[in-house]
């Protein structure tokens, strides 16, 4: 694919939630184009729709209106299932809790995506390794999350999005669960796999760290109020 | 397989990881799957091979029914049997045979077999042959050919060691001297529960009698000819029989059923499906329990389950996890089942004396095998699939997103989970009211029959029987020169107060009693099978006052009456009301069997009171007695009244029987209470399963109703933090809490109770002593099932006492 290419592209994209005859508009007309190799951080105050976006973006849930192409492809009305595959193979996720599944050794939640892929036990094996090199964390295969730091948590979780060779990894408050030191550890691997070529899309509330991202947007009651293009932030 | 060998190493250790929670669903469910299993060996053993034949599915047996009697299968007459044998062709070989109890004497003790007269193609109709010796031949069912032996495996070890020379050497039967020419294997023991077998011989007399039923018929089909074809032949034959015989055949109706169903029987067919159904209804009972468990356990995993899914788990694969747990799970729970089954089995087969096994085909061949272990793990996968899927399938539906966020909660799926966890709580409810009352009203029948002849105060009556030999008893009167010895000797005994002599006591032979037919002077019967029918029962003057038979109307037996006084009888109240209706019968002549018959004219004296005498029949019979001087007979029982335990006297009555006739053997000796027991041992059996059925669904439904009120505070801490934020006490919470469990509780008692009523009109038509307005079954039951389900409620109420309402609303 051109280095160039867009990846995801959105044209009118609302999203409105329903709650006992309520209606909630928590996205409202939203355009969005990123490109393949683009970091772009989604940035905005509590309750903006920052998650929503991001979970729309991620195929977790989708648009109440609006279209939206991801790769090329039209995913707006897609079937659940074939919402689940598409994030499984094209999709890395980060979560801000890092969602790690505390029964599961560190080898065996990365080696999660690739389970439900379908990829061969050596394949795994190797990815899951290569992975974990690349986080730094090769050395920890048979310890339980609950062994670790949150800082070498989040980085276990980086290795997991990382596994499956996704288009593009969503990273939602990465650090929002982490110390500042440990913070600034996990935006160094983001911006190293930018670096390396990695679409990334993270929502943060934190300027210091969208300011790690070469494009921001803002949101405020769910329209992107603002757009700015950043030059990387040296270490 | 790959990825299924990992959702199994999970499983595994989220099991291992809430070992309390997976504990309670193996106990549950192997206290569920083990009843099943356990009662699945039995109905293997009874209904699948109840006789150890080979190819015994080409086999039938040739029966007659009276519907309108209830009589579901009755023995036929030589004339018939013979008639069918020489003309259906659907058929390679037709055989019979007939009971006939033997006095076996002249090598040891003497000592009363099960015999059974059959016909020479017997075993090689059946498809068996003599472990030692050789089957009848041919012409061996010919009079005087016919003094021939076949012992049982079991006679053969019990009584002649096992002698491996056995052939050829020579026992008195009944005083005739028979030769012993074959030895079945172990486990043969087709008719249930015979000892020996003989020829069966006819006189010209007997192969043209139509009247006597006492052969019991069965055929091996032609390869290629269906039970209904051959069903369809024998009617069309039993059709030309009643035409041309219409007093004889009218209201007797053949019934062609496979061997293995007529072996089985019935009752026990009957019994042992009532037994699945409460088995079945226990293991749904668990599911639901289980499936509480899972809803809570999986409650708890939503987050995990959620990432799996952003991960890219689909539906099918997140439950097909989930369903992998759960079916693990079973299999725990089976395997605590099998151990369980085997412990029920063992418990019940110790518990059962051999002279009642003996009646019960397939008794002594149950034991768990091969069938029931495979049917308990397909069990264990069907439980694991009905436990597991309701609980996965709503978790699956869970919002992804939502559930990620730090403090998501799907609310939409939440109020669905509750919804059916109630549903779950309220079928486990319903379902355990009406076992509990099926296993109430059972106890109860059971309790009746065990008490229905108290007044004779049978504790401390010795009842035994003899068979005096045609041979030596030949006359009448030595049969009453023995008797009457016999009854002196016996009355003699120190602490005996009195010594009887009657036919059959109540209860005897498993409760199965025989009718003779009566005639009534001056009433003329036009169809022989219209005339009255009686049990009769020959006894000495003293047996009213023993077995505390009240006289109704006239007088008893006196000691005026005997051998040169004009004949007399007394008979049962439901005789009088049955044949006499509106007349006084006292003074009338009545007669045993036809009226043109060789029986003489007895003059009915007396009414008294009726014994009941049959467990399967809920009414009472007529019951026509006669005085043992006046008809002496060859068949007797003695009952004897003892001032302390009837067994100790057991030896005294031996030496005092042995003074008068060495060579008679007695049978059957045992307490009168003992009698009535076993006779109705296998009703106590399936009391006593469908009580220990009920016991747990009792447990397993306060498990449920615990499970989810206990589920249901956790969930609602928040909200009880609330409310007591608000001024509510602890008390009141509490109270609110207990009444969502009993709300369920009434409804399922609501829904259990006409479900039960419909059971307990089915259980009332099959059982003495059972009626379907018990007010303890359908009044205390429910309260018994209400309180537990009031404490199952009340344990996890008493938390909210313990709720700090600060933490409580910081609690999400």
């Amino acid at each position: 694919m051109d280095a160039n290419a867009t990846l995801i592209k959105m044209e009118g994209v609302k999203k409105v939630f329903y709650t006992d005859e309520v209606e909630t508009h928590a996205l409202e007309e939203i355009h969005l184009e990123i490109k393949k190799g683009q970091y772009i951080s989604i940035a905005g105050p509590s309750g903006c729709g920052k998650s929503t976006l991001l979970s729309i973006l991620g195929l977790l849930d989708s648009p109440s209106g609006g279209a939206y192409w991801l790769n090329g492809q039209p995913v707006a009305e897609l079937t659940t299932s074939e919402r689940t595959r598409i994030r499984n193979r094209e999709i890395g996720f980060i979560f801000q809790a890092f969602n790690l599944i505390g029964d599961l050794t560190v080898y065996e939640n990365v080696e999660l995506p690739l389970t439900y892929r379908g990829t061969s036990a050596a394949e795994r094996k190797q990815k899951v390794q290569s992975a974990l090199e690349r986080v730094g964390m090769a050395h920890r295969l048979r310890h339980y999350p609950s062994q670790l730091s949150g800082g070498q948590q989040q980085r276990v979780a980086v290795a997991r999005a990382l596994v499956g060779d996704p288009l593009i990894l969503m990273a939602d408050e990465p650090t929002g669960n982490l110390d500042s030191k440990n913070g600034e550890a996990v935006m160094e691997l983001l911006r190293d796999l930018h670096r390396n070529g990695a679409t990334i899309c993270m929502v943060t509330h934190d300027q210091r760290y969208a300011n790690f991202a070469d494009r921001s947007i803002h949101l405020f009651d769910g329209r992107i109020v603002e757009e700015s293009q950043e030059a990387a932030v040296s270490a | 397989m790959n990825t299924i060998a990992n959702d199994i190493r999970f499983g595994i250790r989220m099991l291992w990881k809430h070992r309390l929670a997976s504990l309670v669903c193996i106990l549950a469910l192997g206290l569920g799957m083990g009843a099943t299993a356990a009662i699945f060996s039995m109905a293997e053993a009874f209904l699948l091979h109840p006789i150890p034949i080979p190819d015994v599915s080409r086999i039938v047996a040739l029966v007659d029914t009276r519907p309108q009697e209830n009589i579901l299968s009755n023995a036929v007459a030589p004339a018939t049997y013979l008639e069918w044998q020489q003309q259906a062709k659907s058929f390679e070989q037709m055989g019979a045979y007939g009971w006939h109890e033997v006095n076996l004497t002249g090598d040891s003790a003497p000592q009363r077999i099960a015999g059974f007269d059959v016909t020479a193609n017997f075993f090689a109709l059946l498809g068996v042959q003599p472990a030692l010796g050789r089957g009848f031949l041919p012409e061996e069912g010919e009079p005087g050919k016919n003094q021939l032996l076949i012992l049982s495996n079991g006679l053969w070890q019990g009584r002649f060691a096992s002698d491996p020379a056995i052939l050829g050497k020579t026992v008195k039967v009944d005083g005739k001297t028979f030769s012993i020419v074959g030895v079945m294997g172990k486990g043969f023991t087709f008719p249930q529960p015979v000892e020996a077998w003989m020829p069966m011989t006819l006189t010209d007399n007997e192969k043209f009698d139509r009247q006597s039923r006492y052969i019991w018929a069965f055929g091996r089909l032609r390869p290629g000819v269906s039970n209904a074809q051959a069903a369809a032949e024998m009617a069309t034959l039993a059709q030309r029989q009643a035409h041309a015989f219409p007093d004889i055949y009218k209201g007797w109706r053949l019934r062609v059923m496979p061997l293995r169903e007529f072996a089985a029987g019935d009752l026990t067919r009957q019994y042992t499906i009532l037994l699945l159904g409460a088995v079945a209804f226990v293991l749904l009972i668990a599911c639901a329990d289980v499936a509480n468990v899972q809803f809570a356990r999986i409650t708890g995993r939503q987050k995990e389950l959620a990432v799996r899914a952003a991960l890219g788990a689909g539906r099918v694969r997140i439950v097909r996890q989930l369903l992998i747990e759960s079916i693990l799970l079973s299999f725990g729970g089976a395997a605590f089942g099998l151990v369980f089954a085997r412990w029920q089995l063992a418990v019940m087969m110790q518990h059962m004396p051999p002279e009642v096994a003996k009646y019960v085909a397939g008794w002594y061949t149950i034991h768990l095998d091969a069938g029931a272990f495979a049917f308990t793990l397909c069990l264990a996968v069907f439980s694991g699939i009905i436990s597991g899927i309701a609980p996965a399938l709503l978790t699956s539906r869970t919002n992804v997103g939502e559930t990620l966020k730090e403090s998501g909660r799907g609310s939409s799926t939440g109020r669905a989970r509750h919804r059916l966890r109630s549903a779950l709580v309220v079928a486990e409810v319903a379902l355990s009211l009406v076992l509990l009352v099926g296993a109430g009203l059972l106890i109860k029948g059971f309790h009746a029959l065990l008490t229905v002849n108290n007044a004779s105060h049978p504790e401390s009556l010795l009842s035994l029987s003899m068979q005096l030999p045609e041979l030596k008893y030949q006359q009448p009167a030595t049969l009453l020169s023995f008797q009457q010895r016999l009854l002196q000797r016996l009355s003699a005994i120190p602490h005996v107060q009195s010594a009887a002599l009657v036919t059959s006591v109540p209860y005897s032979d498993g409760g199965g009693i025989g009718l003779r037919t009566i005639s009534i002077a001056g009433r003329a019967t036009a169809v022989h099978q219209d005339q009255p029918v009686a049990i009769l029962e020959t006894i000495s003057s003293n047996y009213f006052a023993m077995m505390n038979i009240a006289l109704r109307d006239g007088r008893l037996f006196s000691d005026s009456d005997g051998e040169s006084t004009p004949p007399v009888a007394v008979i049962s109240a439901t005789l009088a009301a049955r044949y006499f209706p509106g007349l006084n019968p006292l003074g009338r002549k009545v007669k045993v069997g036809a009226a043109d018959g060789p029986a003489s004219w007895l003059t009915v004296v007396g009414i008294v009171d009726d014994l009941h005498y049959d467990w399967i029949d809920k009414n009472y019979l007529p019951t026509l007695y006669r005085l043992y001087q006046q008809s002496p007979q060859n068949w007797t029982s003695v009952l004897l009244r003892t001032d302390g335990s009837p067994l100790s006297f057991l030896p005294a009555v031996r030496a005092e029987i042995a003074a008068v006739d060495p060579d008679l053997p007695i049978f059957d000796a045992k307490p009168f209470d003992q009698v009535i027991t076993q006779s109705i041992l296998g009703i106590a059996y399936v009391a006593a399963m469908m009580g220990g059925i009920g016991i747990i669904a009792l447990i397993l439904a306060s498990v449920g109703v615990y499970g989810v009120m206990s589920y249901s505070v956790s969930e609602r801490t928040h909200e009880i933090g609330i409310r007591m934020a608000m001024g509510a006490s602890g008390s009141q919470i509490q109270r609110l809490v207990v009444g969502n469990g009993m709300l369920l509780t009434v409804i399922g008692i609501a829904i259990g109770l006409p479900i039960a009523l419909a059971m307990a009109f089915g259980l009332s038509s099959l059982l003495f002593g059972v009626t379907a307005n018990d007010p303890v079954s359908f009044v205390g039951l429910p309260l018994l099932l209400a309180a537990v389900a009031f404490l199952a409620s009340y344990i996890p109420a008493r938390r909210v006492l313990r709720v700090d309402p600060l933490h409580a609303l910081r609690y999400e």
